[in-house]
């Protein structure tokens, strides 16, 4: 892929992905949190089939591209999911071993005609895979599904990748949202959009909705996650530069004591640290971005560089964040002024698929440590 | 017009090699050549300590990676030069008082004459002359262009007298280059010229310095009726600030490479070790997250090289790596006294859990990075003002 596709990339995604904080406020807190109408679009731009191959119906293009797509939408507080459906679910559908579903499903989602969403995680949370609460067991000849899956980032999406044991191992299987025996209780994040408890009482699981067997699951559910926590990271770097550019406005002109706050040397060294934050993040995205795109790259590498990312990313954007606020005063607390829509997203996309807290400590268990 | 020839002939046009080949020779040299016992070195070296090496780094002629093989330099492209760089880094080899080779000669290269160039390159080629820098003075740090020292034109001789400070390794030094004031009644930046001086000329007196470490690496000299000749004036009379503030994009590059913040973290590791708390949860956290510092200070050190590299000139925004990497090293520096315990009081190599460390060296190494080469209140500045925009 060219620099000059890239660009070209770049600028679309930048005139379409234009700040619409009507449209943001109007969505929190309603289900699904988004619009289909905006989803359909964001496919005809293409950007949803970006990581699929071009003979299943995307663009066949390389992470690069995904980075750039999510950084804008991360500008512009897109409420649709995304680096939840368009990378974390299509990777891990793509990635699979089941020729059959891909080839029903991935043009679908590249079309933007169904949404779909990881179900991985427990109670709990966390990084491990291993950790999963649903199972696998036969009933009545048929392979069913019985336990909890919590934080699945899309409440309104319309298939969920369920990851589940059996007694081969970690497997993951396609289910409809409207199967029977489930039940999706939607959670309110802190942007106002739905993640989800996803609970499953023997669901029917047959073969040909298996998304991976025990051989190739692991591998492709942690790539799928991988992925997405460097579009996540990438929407963070989006969303802490305008949150940074809207503070240094705000400190060119706010006027306090007669001169702008932003003459004020105690707030211009701050201000500095925080585009210190976002230039490291930038960097950091940018290096990762290298490493996954190098189809000989190891998993261990791959991880390394993932979560070196996220932990600087979600770092950086709460810590940009929190001191936007400061330093625009009461104004910045308000739920009519911008910044908030920036600081709440933030927050939701710093703990989603683990904080900096997690990614250190899956930093350091990869990395060359003691 | 004859052609003068500077330095030793190279052996090859480096430029011409892939880049993994030409690593693999630079790696080569320095694994068969470099006195072990010189690596890593918790201080300063020294001239008489580290000069064996550098002159035979001279006789091969490799003192002067940066320069174009015209003016007796190996010639480097931006990318091969970064190559070399790092390969001395890698293996711990400490710099000399290089300030000829880093700042004398590309500035004589840019606006010194003919005649200059052919009297000074050739002894900093086979470091015969040992050059360091007369810039910071008493009243003037921070605010350089406050600097008081005078130089007065009196017939063929400028006359200076003055003070400089912090000058480092003066007492390793044969010359000094030095900003003085040529005209008092213009305005600061406007009255600075740019000078080469001779350190064993009279009226020249060089005293040490002891620091918080012990050690003596800096220096006060002092400029009592001291002659140079008019033709020791670098660039014009008067634009000495503008040839100062050429390098200083250079030097905030360098200052902010990890090598400093690495070597820290090396010590780290083996102090956590010595105590017994490498696997403490906590303590990794607080590794982690250093490492994460000093990994991220390499990616964003790595796309400020590429810009060099494309021999494109680095932006004020060069000013966020030195913050960065001299804080890092700080954070580094900070965590290895606390783990250290009570023994990070203890001062010189210190015994603990059967390793002998120096570990307060990379604290005392790290404090004053935030202090020289503009101190990073200054970098801050520069950033709010020339890239975020904020009003003065």
């Amino acid at each position: 892929m060219s620099d000059d596709t890239l660009r070209m990339l770049r600028d679309s995604a930048a005139d379409f992905a234009t700040l619409d904080a009507a449209r943001v406020r109007r969505l929190r807190g309603t289900d699904p949190g988004f619009e289909r109408s905006m989803w359909r679009e964001m496919a005809d731009m293409g950007w949803l089939g970006v990581l699929i191959p071009e003979e299943l119906g995307g663009l066949g293009l390389d992470l690069r591209a995904s980075a750039i797509i999510a950084e804008q939408l991360g500008r512009a507080l897109y409420p649709e999911p995304y680096s939840a459906s368009a990378v974390a679910a299509t990777l891990a559908l793509l990635h699979g071993d089941n020729a059959g579903l891909k080839q029903r499903r991935l043009p679908q989602l590249a079309a933007g005609e169904i949404i779909a969403s990881l179900a991985w995680q427990d109670e709990r949370g966390g990084l491990d895979l291993d950790q999963c609460a649903v199972k696998l067991r036969e009933q009545g000849g048929a392979r069913v599904l019985d336990g909890t899956s919590r934080f699945v980032a899309t409440a309104g999406a319309d298939g969920y990748i369920v990851a589940a044991r059996s007694a081969e191992g970690l497997e993951l299987h396609w289910i409809e949202r409207t199967a029977a025996g489930l039940v999706c209780e939607p959670e309110l994040r802190a942007d106002g959009s739905m993640s989800a408890r996803v609970r499953l009482d023997a669901v029917a699981a047959p073969a040909h909705a298996r998304v991976a067997s025990a051989a190739a699951a692991r591998a492709a559910l942690q790539l799928a996650l991988d992925h997405a926590m460097l579009a996540a990271s990438a929407e963070l770097l989006g969303l802490m530069d305008c949150a940074l550019d809207m503070t240094l406005e705000y400190l060119r002109t706010r006027v306090q004591f007669g001169k702008p706050i932003g003459s004020y040397q105690a707030l211009q060294h701050r201000a500095v640290d925080m585009y210190i934050q976002k230039e490291l993040t930038r960097a950091t995205l940018g290096a990762a971005v290298v490493i996954l795109d190098d189809p000989g790259c190891a998993p261990e590498r791959r991880a390394a560089a993932v979560s070196s990312a996220k932990a600087r990313a979600a770092h950086a954007a709460l810590a940009i964040c929190k001191e936007a606020l400061q330093m625009h005063g009461a104004i910045g607390y308000t739920d009519e002024y911008e910044l908030g829509l920036y600081f709440n997203r933030a927050l939701v996309l710093s703990a989603w698929l683990g904080n900096a807290g997690a990614h250190r400590a899956r930093y350091a268990s990869v990395a060359a440590l003691p | 017009m004859t052609t003068m020839k500077y330095g030793v002939e190279q052996e090859q046009d480096w430029n011409a090699l892939p880049d993994e080949a030409f690593r693999a020779i630079v790696r080569a040299e320095v694994e068969a050549h470099h006195p072990a016992e010189l690596r890593y070195p918790p201080r300063r070296l020294r001239w008489a300590e580290n000069k064996s090496w550098y002159l035979r780094m001279a006789a091969k002629g490799w003192i002067a990676p940066g320069w174009p093989r015209e003016y007796g330099g190996m010639g480097l492209a931006p990318t091969k030069l970064l190559i070399f760089l790092e390969e001395m880094e890698r293996w711990g080899i400490a710099r000399f008082q290089d300030h000829g080779i880093l700042m004398v000669g590309p500035i004589l290269m840019r606006f010194g004459t003919e005649a200059q160039r052919r009297r000074y390159l050739p002894p900093i080629l086979a470091c015969e002359e040992i050059w360091c820098q007369g810039y910071s003075e008493p009243n003037a740090g921070s605010d350089l262009a406050n600097l008081h020292t005078e130089a007065r034109l009196e017939g063929e001789d400028f006359i200076i007298n003055g003070q400089k400070t912090w000058t480092t390794l003066a007492h390793d030094a044969s010359h000094i280059f030095v900003l003085a004031r040529t005209d008092k009644t213009a305005k600061k930046q406007a009255g600075i010229s740019f000078l080469l001086l001779d350190l064993k000329a009279p009226g020249v007196s060089v005293r040490t310095i002891r620091d918080l470490a012990g050690h003596e690496e800096f220096c006060e000299v002092f400029f009592d009726n001291v002659r140079t000749p008019a033709s020791n004036l670098v660039g014009e009379l008067n634009q000495g600030w503008a040839v100062a503030k050429s390098l200083l994009g250079f030097e905030r590059i360098h200052i902010g490479s990890p090598k400093l913040p690495e070597y820290g973290l090396q010590v780290l590791l083996s102090v956590a070790r010595a105590r017994g708390v490498e696997r403490d949860p906590l303590f990794r956290d607080r590794l982690a997250q250093l490492q994460l510092d000093v990994a991220h200070l390499g990616d964003i050190y790595g796309h400020f090289a590429a810009i060099v590299g494309r021999g494109e000139p680095l932006g004020p925004e060069v000013s966020l790596l030195k913050i960065w990497a001299t804080e890092t090293f700080q954070r580094i520096a900070d965590l290895i006294i606390e783990t250290a315990g009570d023994c990070g009081g203890q001062a010189g190599v210190v015994e603990m859990g059967g390793e002998r460390i120096e570990l307060l060296a990379p604290f005392y190494k790290a404090r004053p990075t935030s202090i020289y080469g503009g101190s990073n209140e200054i970098q801050r500045n520069i950033l709010a003002r020339q890239v975020l925009n904020l009003p003065g």
